[in-house]
C-alpha cells in the first residue's frame, strides 16, 4: 500500500533511489505496530516503534548530513512528507546528543524528579556491569 | 462517596497531610542523599485505610523502593516505623517490645470501633504542642537490657532487597541480566515466618518474628549457676587493651575486690572479690552486658578455690598482683589429678596441694565435688597450674588489707609485697 502523500507536487529527482529503503522500513514499521503483546511487558510492546522511527529519521539524516548524497530539496521534501522526525534530528546536530534514542528520554517532565532518562547517562559514570533498558524506548545507552 | 482529590473538600480535614514521614534508620538506606517524593493522599493506611500523604524513596543501590504504608497517626500510637513497622527505638517488632516492656494498651482492631480511636488519637495529638508517644509508652523507662540485647547494632539492609522475580521462580524471566528483581530462590512456604500480616505485626498479636525472637532470647545461654559456693572469681573474657585499674574502676560498685589479676597473653582478667555475694552481683550485673572502652567482655565464674590456691603468678601483670595464703577454715575443693596433670611438669602442684588439703582437715572433709567447667576455663591456661614459689608463708596475710607494707585501699597505691 503507497503511504498518502501530502500535497499533489510529484517527488523531486533522487527519490527513486531512496524510495526502496524507505519503503522497507515502512514496512517494518506496520509489522511492529502489529505485532502481538504476548510475552513482553506492558512497555516493552512500544519499544520496536520508537526504533524504527529512529532508524528512518537516521536513515535521512545521514544520507543528507553526514554523506550528503541527497539534495535539499528532496530531504525537505521528506521532512514535509513526514518520513523523518525534524525534531529528532534537530537534536542530532547538537553536541553529546549525536546518537539519541527518541525524544521521550531527554524530556525532565516524564520523570519524578525532572531529570533526563537513565539510558543517557554515559557508561562510565554508570556503575559496573548495571545493564539498562530504558522504560520509554528500550535503549541501552545512548550518550557518549 | 466521593473519592476523588478535587471534589470533595468537606472531608479534606480529616485526611491527614504531613511533612516529613516517620522513619527508621534501616528504611531510609545508607545514602545520604536520599530524593523522596511525596504524594498527598496516595493511599490509604493499611492499619486504619484513611488516605495519608505517601512517601516514596530509594534507600540505596539495588534496593527496591520503600513508601510508607500507614499513617503518621498510626506510626505514632504504637511508636513504630512508618514503613517497615519496627520500633523506632530499638528495631524490634511490636510484639516483642511490648512483652518486655509490659505495656498492654489496648487499641481497637475492627471497624467502627477503630475508626473511631484514630479519630480520637488523631484529634489529641493534633493539641499537644510536643510529640509524645503514645500511653504507657510515654512513661519514662530505663533502657530495658532484654530489647538492647535484642535490638540490632548496625542497620539490616536486607530488608531493602527487590522482592523475589516470580517469572524467574517459573523458570521464566527474559529481563535476565537487567532484571531488576531478585533472582533467588523464593523462602520455604511451610516456614512459619512466610505467612506475615501487616495488621497483626503492628497490633502485635501472632506475630511469628516476634515469637522467634522471643524463644531464641529465653534459650539463650543465662547466667550459670556460681558452683562452688566459695568461688568469688570472675572470669572476664576479651581483655584487651584493658587494664588492671578500669576493672578496678568498674568493679568496684559491687562490693571489696580482693585482687585484680589480668593475663594480656589470653585476653582475659581474673577479678577476685572478698565476699561472695558481691561476686554474684557483679556477676549478674555484667554478664553479657559489661562494655568497657567499647569491647563487650565476657563474664564467667572462675575456679573453684583449691586449684586457685595454687594460682597467682610471681611477678605478673606489672607486679601488683601479691599471692596471699590461704584463709584457714575455708573449705577447699580437692581438684581432679587428670586436670592438674596436663601442665604439671614439675610436680610442684602436689607439693602445694597437700598443705591445702592439710589446712582443711582440721575442719569438714571436703565436697566432693569436681569443678564441671574447670578444664574450660583453665587448662588452656597455665596461670591457674603454676604455683608462685613463695606461696607458702609464715606471716598470716590472707587480704590485701591485712598487709602491712600496703598502704592505700587499693594495690596501686602501696607496694605490692612479694
Amino acid at each position: 500500500m503507497v503511504k498518502v502523500r501530502k500535497g499533489s507536487k510529484p517527488p523531486p529527482d533522487g527519490w527513486d533511489l531512496i524510495e526502496p529503503t524507505l519503503d522497507e522500513l515502512e514496512g517494518k514499521m506496520r509489522e511492529a505496530e502489529l505485532a502481538p503483546h504476548e510475552g513482553k511487558r506492558k512497555v516493552e510492546t512500544l519499544w520496536p516503534i520508537f526504533k524504527i522511527h529512529h532508524q528512518k529519521s537516521r536513515y535521512l539524516y545521514d544520507l543528507y548530513y553526514k554523506r550528503k548524497t541527497i539534495s535539499k530539496e528532496l530531504y525537505d521534501y521528506c521532512m514535509k512528507q513526514s518520513i523523518g522526525d525534524k525534531n529528532l534530528i534537530a537534536q542530532w546536530k547538537k553536541q553529546g546528543y549525536e546518537n539519541l534514542c527518541c525524544l521521550r528520554c531527554i524530556q525532565p517532565r516524564d520523570t519524578n524528579f525532572n531529570k533526563k532518562c537513565i539510558c543517557r547517562v554515559p557508561k562510565e559514570k554508570l556503575e559496573e556491569g548495571k545493564v539498562v533498558e530504558c522504560v520509554h524506548c528500550g535503549c541501552r545507552g545512548c550518550s557518549g | 462517596m466521593s473519592i476523588s482529590l478535587l471534589s470533595n473538600t468537606y472531608n479534606r480535614q480529616n485526611w491527614e497531610d504531613s511533612e516529613f514521614p516517620i522513619l527508621c534508620q534501616t528504611c531510609l538506606g545508607d545514602n545520604p542523599y536520599i530524593r523522596m517524593m511525596k504524594e498527598r493522599y496516595g493511599q490509604e493506611c493499611k492499619i486504619c485505610n484513611r488516605p495519608f500523604t505517601i512517601f516514596r524513596w530509594c534507600p540505596g543501590a539495588r534496593m527496591r523502593f520503600k513508601k510508607t504504608e500507614i499513617c503518621q497517626t498510626c506510626s505514632k500510637v504504637k511508636n513504630v516505623c512508618q514503613t517497615c513497622l519496627l520500633d523506632l527505638e530499638y528495631g524490634l517488632p511490636v510484639q516483642v517490645r511490648d512483652e518486655a516492656l509490659q505495656i498492654t494498651d489496648s487499641v481497637p482492631k475492627s471497624h467502627v470501633n477503630k475508626e473511631y480511636f484514630t479519630q480520637n488519637v488523631e484529634g489529641e495529638m493534633a493539641l499537644d504542642q510536643q510529640p509524645q508517644p503514645y500511653g504507657q509508652l510515654a512513661k519514662a523507662q530505663p533502657p530495658s537490657d532484654v530489647l538492647m540485647k535484642l535490638a540490632r547494632s548496625a542497620p539490616y539492609y536486607k530488608r531493602n532487597q527487590p522482592h523475589i522475580c516470580s517469572f524467574y521462580v517459573k523458570g521464566e524471566c527474559k529481563r535476565g541480566e537487567e532484571c531488576p528483581y531478585r533472582h533467588e530462590k523464593p523462602s520455604d512456604p511451610d516456614d512459619p515466618l512466610s505467612t506475615q500480616n501487616i495488621r497483626d505485626r503492628f497490633y502485635g498479636i501472632n506475630d511469628p518474628v516476634a515469637e522467634k525472637l522471643l524463644s531464641r532470647y529465653k534459650e539463650a545461654p543465662q547466667l550459670e549457676a556460681p558452683e562452688d559456693k566459695t568461688v568469688t572469681t570472675l572470669y572476664i573474657g576479651n581483655v584487651i587493651d584493658i587494664d588492671e585499674q578500669q576493672l578496678r574502676d568498674h568493679f568496684y560498685q559491687y562490693g571489696e575486690i580482693r585482687s585484680v589479676t589480668v593475663v594480656p597473653k589470653q585476653s582475659c582478667a581474673f577479678v577476685q572479690f572478698t565476699q561472695r555475694d558481691a561476686a554474684e552481683r557483679a556477676a549478674k550485673e555484667t554478664f553479657n552486658k559489661l562494655v568497657i572502652d567499647g569491647k563487650r567482655l565476657s563474664v564467667k565464674w572462675g575456679k573453684p578455690p583449691s586449684a586457685q590456691a595454687s594460682s597467682g603468678r610471681a611477678g605478673e601483670a606489672g607486679g601488683y598482683e601479691s599471692n596471699y595464703e590461704l584463709v584457714p577454715g575455708l573449705p577447699s575443693v580437692v581438684p581432679m589429678p587428670s586436670s592438674e596433670s596436663k601442665t604439671d611438669f614439675f610436680g610442684l602442684s602436689s607439693s602445694s596441694n597437700m598443705a591445702a588439703s592439710t589446712a582443711s582437715n582440721t575442719f569438714l572433709p571436703p565436697p566432693p565435688m569436681p569443678p564441671p567447667d574447670l578444664g574450660d576455663y583453665t587448662s588452656s591456661l597455665s596461670y591457674g597450674h603454676m604455683p608462685p614459689p613463695l606461696s607458702l608463708r609464715t606471716s598470716s596475710i590472707h587480704y590485701p588489707s591485712q598487709d602491712p607494707s600496703r598502704v592505700g585501699s587499693t594495690a596501686s597505691h602501696g607496694k605490692a609485697n612479694e
